[in-house]
């Protein structure tokens, strides 16, 4: 059993605490965006922000995620508009500007793996607010592992990625 | 079910064969909907068996619905996977046959076995111009007219539709008022199997709109399902919760031949409320929570022993042994339509001549997320399958086959999900069976889910192949004669494979006499340089490698990957001919055009040929800063599009490792429905195919499949990204909307070695070009 920051929010889960964080964000808090690729930190579709930085929550056992805030996709957009100060109405309708810019550009096809892209933009964006193309290449495949698109969305991502970069620099008003 | 015209109220009204009836009058809303009557019902089947798809009454079994609000629902059996046709594509189509706008078709219902009407698969979206939707529509749009008719007064050829809206005499009604008050049922004729791998066909032939008057198809709408996957708002396969549901995970076989010798002991002081179920070689542990399961399977596992099996040729031998031992000579033979003249003759009498062996390896499907279904058996016999499946009614059928139970029984909802690419379009994902066995030994609902490890070693492969070819040009560098012989195994294994272990009843394997595409392998790549005189195309096929010596019958199974077989066919015919224009000494690319007569492949040659500012080599390629670089091309012919692609290499001439810099494909599918998702769907099938051509290849050892990760089975990441430009060519003229996507991947694999071979003056016959292999033939 632990206490756990997700999304902004206290969780008690009733989980051993040697459970991997994936198996808990999905069947104790029924949250739907990290998915279960691989099980071996070797795909990404299980990306979560852990602190601000990416990690696979398939590996990562509850134990270590006292005391951190855990962002899963859910919670991006309340995390962009607790980063603009928006107001709790304007944070309801808000997505964050990745997502936003993932379906801007149809950026998925099956969709399976953009839970961890878009996980990993934010996390890119956040550093780095204005990356190259050989920086949008490294953020996705560097790391624990590549991030794997199966079916070939990689130049929708890089697009998507670049959209969204001017879209948090304000270039685009976002609501 | 099936709607029977004695509940109508007055006699139907013919609408080009199809049947309007009004059942009733409401006091408020009213609709107009389409169900279906049998045309032709095939011998072996009983008219219960197709309208025996609805569970519950109350739910319409209707393809197209017209409110009174003026909103449309439309409902198709083929489920989206990704490609966004179900929701982009056909709700354009069925849009404009109705003259309404996109926006109109406001609910979209696919892939659910009681909610959906025709059955079918993942596949062949656009069915040659004419998907089900289409006609459906049409049919409904000449009944909303025949009610317009005879609402305003006016001849059914005086009226005009805009944007739903029917016009004539100078009175103007909108299809919502048409159904208003009313209860309408339009009968559209049919034929097929619902259950069956292609499902329902709608027949007749009502007048379809001009291709001239299109407003709504040849625009780029985006995919409605793409903001609730973005926002983590979708019920993916993955979030399925039923009350009571348990976790189940499978303890599967040591080799895909042996048996069960004795289970091992579960540590009940660990896993106190786990359950672990046997059913003759199916073994299966099933557990309050998805961390228990797991643990216990792995406990079990370590304890459970089976008999050995060493009956495949592993990867080393794998094409000696397609070359020497595999039989080639009781499938009968399939020559290609295309094959005409007298290729001995020609080959002999050649100025030139070339003969070459090419080889493709065993592919996976390798979806990003393993097989995932929750099985429910309730117990009055009814079942309810929750799954990602490419054929929902396919599945249904196989899964009542495995209980010994009817169609009527089971239910099949399916929900988002990994792409599969072809993997499940003849019905099973993976894990369905396992789930249902399980949801019965326990009475309750379970979620099986597999590992990564098991998603590669016990899911089908896409065939392994090798094709030999013989070319001969005359003194002027023209192809006189051309033959190839293709070799590969049975690629469609639709059987249940935890039926397989559990000793239940399902499909037979592929085999020539009852199996839906028997052993024969079809040529599948349709010839396209109509100016060589003499061609000769043959498919030899033969039994799955492994499976009749194998214990249990499984061995490599094999099943059907985007561009299914045309990929393994495609490969060897457009290197042998990049191999044949340099034995002439031409262009590959002019070479290409020289030799064919289609003006729509001619002109996607030269699209991108202009694209890419092709420039026929004029001197030997030169090695900078240790690479080479190259240009090659490869057409291709699939239902309805004519393809064309251009590949830009870089190999490293020490490690052997090969950069593919750019892809440039040109698409001509008639008319293109939706720019923006066609293009995305292109460049999503390069990326697969520049992936397959690099780095796929499956491993095996005598006992199994090796590949157990993605380290093992490495795929493209974004490092490997080409620049890709996609130039669609729409031509309305030709009337008709050909295959999309996945072609491309099939392009990629000849387009690349072709820019191998011009890079290094090698030809490189086998796939995949990793560099060891790459080393060899620079060295050779």
């Amino acid at each position: 059993m632990a206490t756990i920051l997700v999304n902004g929010k206290k969780r008690e889960v009733q989980a051993p605490t040697d459970t991997p964080l994936l198996y808990v964000l999905r069947n104790d808090l029924e949250l739907s965006g990290p998915q279960f690729g691989c099980g071996l930190a070797q795909c990404g579709v299980c990306s979560v922000l852990l602190d601000g930085k990416e990690v696979r929550s398939c590996i990562t056992p509850l134990s270590a995620v006292r005391d951190k805030e855990v962002t899963t996709l859910e919670g991006l957009g309340t995390r962009w508009a607790k980063q603009k100060g928006l107001t709790a109405e304007q944070a309801a309708k808000t997505l964050h500007p990745v997502q936003q810019a993932w379906i801007d550009e149809q950026a998925p096809q099956c969709g399976f793996c953009q839970n961890g892209m878009m996980i990993k933009a934010t996390e890119l964006l956040e550093r780095n607010a204005s990356p190259s193309l050989a920086e949008i290449k490294e953020a996705f495949t560097s790391g624990v592992s590549p991030h794997l698109c199966r079916c070939g969305t990689y130049t929708a991502i890089i697009q998507a990625v670049q959209l969204a970069a001017t879209q948090m620099m304000g270039k685009r008003e976002v609501l | 079910m099936i709607a029977h015209q004695k509940r109508t109220t007055k006699a139907p009204t013919d609408v080009f064969g199809a049947s309007l009836s009004r059942r009733g009058f409401v006091k408020s809303g009213g609709a107009l909907l389409v169900g279906f009557g049998v045309f032709k019902i095939d011998a072996q089947e009983s008219a219960p068996g197709v309208g025996g798809n609805s569970m519950n009454a109350a739910l319409p079994q209707s393809w197209i619905e017209i409110h009174a609000d003026n909103t449309i629902l439309m409902r198709v059996g083929k489920p989206d996977f990704g490609t966004s046709s179900v929701f982009t594509a056909y709700r354009q189509i069925v849009a404009e046959e109705l003259s309404v706008p996109f926006e109109a078709i406001t609910t979209v219902v696919s892939g659910d076995t009681d909610r959906t009407p025709d059955g079918s698969g993942a596949f062949d979206f656009l069915g040659g111009g004419m998907p089900n939707c289409r006609k459906a529509a049409a049919y409904v749009h000449q009944a909303l007219l025949d009610l317009a008719s005879q609402k305003v007064g006016v001849p059914k050829d005086k009226l005009s539709v805009k944007d739903g809206m029917v016009s004539g005499g100078g009175k103007t009604v909108s299809y919502g008022e048409l159904v208003k008050n009313q209860k309408l049922n339009l009968t559209i004729p049919v034929r097929g199997e619902l259950t069956s791998m292609f499902g329902l066909t709608v027949v007749g032939d009502p007048p379809l709109k001009p291709v001239s008057e299109y407003t709504v198809i040849g625009k780029s709408f985006t995919n409605s399902v793409t903001v609730s996957k973005v926002t983590a708002k979708e019920t993916w396969v993955t979030d399925v919760r039923l009350p009571g549901m348990l976790h189940g995970r499978m303890v599967h076989p040591k080799t895909l031949g042996s048996k069960l010798i004795s289970v091992g002991a579960l540590d009940k002081a660990r896993f106190p409320n786990t359950r672990v179920v046997v059913k003759g070689n199916l073994v299966g542990v099933v557990a309050p929570t998805e961390w228990e399961a797991i643990k216990a399977a792995q406990q079990v596992a370590s304890g459970t022993t089976w008999t050995e099996w060493r009956g495949l040729p592993g990867t080393a031998r794998l094409f000696q042994f397609l070359k020497e031992d595999a039989d080639w000579k009781t499938t009968p033979i399939d020559t290609s339509k295309k094959s005409s003249g007298d290729v001995s003759p020609a080959l002999a009498n050649s100025a030139k001549k070339f003969s070459a062996t090419y080889q493709r390896p065993f592919l996976k499907h390798a979806p990003i997320g393993p097989a995932v279904a929750v099985g429910d058996v309730h117990p009055d016999g009814t079942v309810y399958v929750y799954t990602h499946t490419q054929n929902p009614q396919a599945l249904r059928s196989a899964i009542a086959h495995m209980l010994s139970s009817s169609v009527d029984k089971v239910v099949v909802r399916s929900f988002a999900g990994p792409g599969h690419y072809g993997r499940s379009n003849g019905g099973n994902a993976g894990s369905e069976d396992e789930a249902v066995i399980l949801s019965q030994a326990v009475g309750k609902p379970v979620r099986v889910q597999w590992m990564r490890q098991e998603d590669f070693q016990w899911s089908t492969q896409s065939a392994a192949a090798l094709s030999d070819v013989h070319i001969g040009l005359d003194a002027q560098g023209n192809v006189t004669a051309y033959q190839i012989d293709h070799y590969m195994p049975a690629m469609q294994d639709d059987r249940l494979v935890g039926a397989i272990l559990a000793g239940l009843p399902t499909i037979p394997a592929p085999n020539e006499k009852e199996s839906l595409f028997g052993l024969r392998n079809g040529v599948s790549d349709p010839w396209v340089y109509d100016g060589v005189p003499a061609v000769l195309e043959r498919g030899h096929g033969t039994a799955q490698i492994g499976q009749h010596s194998s214990a249990i019958n499984v061995g490599l199974r094999d099943h059907s990957l985007r561009t299914p077989v045309q990929y393994q066919q495609n490969f060897p015919r457009e290197l042998a001919i990049t191999e044949a224009a340099r034995l002439a000494g031409k262009d590959p690319l002019q070479f290409r055009i020289q030799h064919a007569r289609e003006k729509r492949l001619i002109a996607a040659l030269e699209t991108v040929r202009d694209a890419t500012k092709w420039k026929p080599r004029s001197e030997p390629p030169k090695t900078e800063n240790g690479e080479r670089r190259g240009q090659g091309v490869s057409a291709l012919y699939r239902g309805g599009t004519y393809w064309a692609c251009v590949a830009n290499v870089a190999v490293d001439m020490n490690s052997g490792r090969v950069k593919v810099e750019k892809m440039t494909i040109a698409v001509d599918p008639g008319i293109v429905v939706n720019p923006l998702q066609l293009k995305r769907q292109v460049e999503g099938g390069t990326v697969m195919g520049v992936s397959m051509t690099l780095f796929e290849e499956l491993l095996f050892d005598e006992s199994g499949v090796v590949s157990s990760d993605w380290r093992s089975y490495p795929i493209a990441t974004m490092a490997d990204l080409p620049e890709i430009n996609v130039v669609l060519i729409n031509r309305p003229e030709v009337g008709k909307y050909g295959q999309g996507s996945e072609a491309a991947n099939a392009l990629a694999a000849s387009a690349i070695s072709g820019a191998f071979l011009d890079a290094t003056g090698k030809a490189a016959r086998r796939l995949p070009l990793k560099p060891e292999y790459v080393q060899g033939l620079l060295k050779s």
